[in-house]
């Protein structure tokens, strides 16, 4: 089983989280939205899995590179 | 008994041809079987597999081939011909010619080669040949450079640039140059992998870095692998030294030759046109959704470039690199194109200072080689905060307005969606006759409303009854004004379209433009004090 990190590309904080630790994911699903200079960052699945563990909730500020979640497949 | 008097008896030159003969075929075994094994053993083509494998097919034609150290008997009779470092020599790619050179790694790890005239790299052959035929160069790196055992066979240390990169630099405003990384380059290769219009390196078995890990463990006491100091990871996505990475070393022979396939000859000579099955005037039903109605919404820009320009000609360059912009050279009508695309998924296409960076080179590739400019607009202005302002932002994001401000090359501006700023004025040629083109959902001013309104309005929000709905009022009020067809009648912006209208018009103005570029050949000028 390989575990992949899904992480940010920008720097801003998490708007909206859309699905749940030990959700099944399809490549391309959206996980969560981030906002950053006023727009809303889609952060999608970039492997199909089962997505292990979120790291994040609304609201927390994110950094560029940082870990969101992680997807074991 | 002269030379002359053994004809007839074993023929012309008997001697002399069997020992050319023996030269060549000791030059054919490279560094020895055991350092090709290795070679092959550690993922990697010798050099002479790698020329075949990117050329046309028994089109190299060498120069230099027996260069090499001799062994010599008591007798001075060769014993045998170690070859030289480097090979050089002249090929075809896809029927065009180019020269093409690259060091031995078989022979001494590709290090250096003392001899009267150097092969290649910094002012040997291969680049004189180039210039002087005015062909694109492919470098193909394996070696790092200098070592400090050829001071104790010289007998002295050489000053730096006694074998300088004059000529590296002159032909960059020349000929095409393409260098691959396909070892570990450090020194003077690496400093040539630099001097390319075009690099790349091959994931898992190239690193490229000023010094490797020793040096670096000496000088700072780090401990750190080749990899981690001089891998894609770093070399391209973060540094952006090299622009492409490659699966393999084939994956870097193709993306050479996609390359290649867009540039001239030369700067003397237009860029290639080629034949085109994709309609000129093809509408395309699917751009008329692509922008989302919700501002703060992005969408693939990557996708609406590739459904204007001609069917699956998009070349990306730079990839992971300043990502808020994206750089591809691609084709309309079959004529070459530059696209400057913004990505409103990073950073809603904020210029960054990589980005600024990525823009400002692909800028000038396309100005030196006459290859026309398509900029795709969504930009909301310069990256903000405290990182981009500490990575230079500003600086650089001018420099990119400075490069703008030179340009020669036909270009063209199109407005997706947003058009703000500074960095909105990176995307208009002032030199050209400006045309520049919106879409519907095009916006744009000094800048954004949002923001703008808080800053212009302080006062007057801080002292209202609901300061927070005071301020979405003054930006309604004043987002009626930012409608497109308000600018378009003051023919401040010259037209707006359709979006399915956009390959078709794009199309005759590139083809338009040829007449132009046929006047405007030659070297491009250079101009001032680059900020």
């Amino acid at each position: 089983m390989a575990t992949t990190e899904v992480t940010s590309e920008v720097i801003g904080s998490v708007w909206k989280v859309e699905m749940s630790e030990g959700d099944s994911v399809a490549e391309g699903d959206l996980i969560m939205i981030l906002e950053s200079m006023k727009m809303e960052i889609p952060v999608e699945a970039p492997v199909a899995g089962t997505l292990a563990e979120i790291k994040v909730k609304p609201e927390d500020s994110v950094e560029e590179d940082q870990v969101l979640c992680l997807i074991e497949s | 008994m002269s030379d002359r008097e053994l004809e007839g008896e074993g023929g012309y030159w008997p001697e002399q041809i069997a020992e050319l003969e023996k030269r060549r075929a000791d030059v054919a075994e490279m560094g020895g079987a055991a350092n090709i094994e290795r070679q092959h053993g550690a993922g990697r083509l010798t050099i002479r597999e790698r020329i075949d494998a990117l050329t046309d097919a028994g089109s190299f034609r060498e120069v230099g081939s027996i260069a090499g150290t001799g062994e010599y008997d008591e007798n001075l009779k060769l014993k045998k011909l170690t070859p030289a470092t480097y090979v050089a020599g002249s090929a075809r790619i896809n029927g065009r010619p180019v020269a093409i050179g690259g060091e031995d790694f078989t022979v001494r790890g590709g290090t250096s080669f003392g001899a009267m005239r150097r092969k290649g790299g910094q002012g040997g052959y291969i680049e004189d040949l180039a210039h002087h035929y005015k062909m694109p160069l492919v470098n193909l790196i394996d070696g790092a450079g200098g070592t400090v055992t050829s001071a104790k066979r010289r007998g002295y240390v050489v000053f730096p640039g006694v074998d300088g990169f004059e000529r590296s630099v002159e032909l960059l405003g020349e000929v095409p140059v393409v260098s691959a990384v396909m070892g570990t380059a450090a020194g003077g290769p690496a400093g040539r992998a630099i001097l390319s219009h075009f690099s790349v390196m091959v994931e898992g078995s190239s690193q490229i870095f000023a010094a490797g890990p020793p040096v670096v463990k000496r000088s700072l006491g780090q401990e750190i692998t080749k990899e981690d100091l001089g891998g894609p990871k770093v070399a391209v996505n973060k540094a952006g030294s090299i622009h492409n990475a490659a699966a393999t070393e084939e994956d870097a022979f193709e993306q050479i030759r996609r390359f290649l396939s867009f540039m001239p000859q030369n700067v003397w000579e237009l860029p290639p046109v080629l034949p085109v099955d994709d309609p000129v005037d093809r509408m395309e039903d699917d751009l008329l959704g692509i922008v989302p109605d919700k501002r703060t919404q992005p969408y693939d820009m990557k996708k609406l470039v590739g459904m204007v320009v001609d069917r699956d000609s998009a070349f990306e360059i730079r990839p992971t690199f300043g990502k808020a912009v994206i750089t591809m050279l691609a084709r309309l009508g079959g004529r070459p194109v530059g696209i400057v695309a913004n990505n409103p998924k990073i950073y809603g296409g904020a210029m960054d200072a990589d980005a600024a960076r990525k823009q400002i080179h692909f800028m000038e590739l396309c100005d030196t080689f006459h290859i026309p400019l398509v900029f795709f607009v969504d930009v909301p202005g310069f990256m903000v905060g405290l990182k981009a302002e500490t990575e230079g932002t500003l600086r650089e994001g001018m420099r990119a307005v400075y490069m703008a401000g030179q340009l020669k090359v036909p270009t063209l501006t199109l407005v997706i969606r947003k058009c703000y700023g500074m960095a909105g004025m990176a995307t208009c040629n002032k030199n050209d006759i400006d045309l520049k083109i919106a879409w519907p959902s095009g916006e744009w001013g000094s800048l954004p409303v949002e923001g703008g309104v808080a800053a212009a309005f302080r006062r007057e929000i801080a002292a209202a009854e609901d300061p927070k709905a005071r301020e979405k009022e003054l930006e309604t009020e004043l987002r009626a004004y930012s409608s497109p067809f308000r600018t378009a009648e003051a023919l401040a912006v010259e037209e707006i379209i359709d979006p399915r209208e956009t390959r078709p018009l794009l199309c005759e103005y590139i083809a338009l433009a040829e007449s132009r570029l046929k006047i405007t050949l030659g070297p491009r000028a250079k101009a001032g004090v680059a900020p």
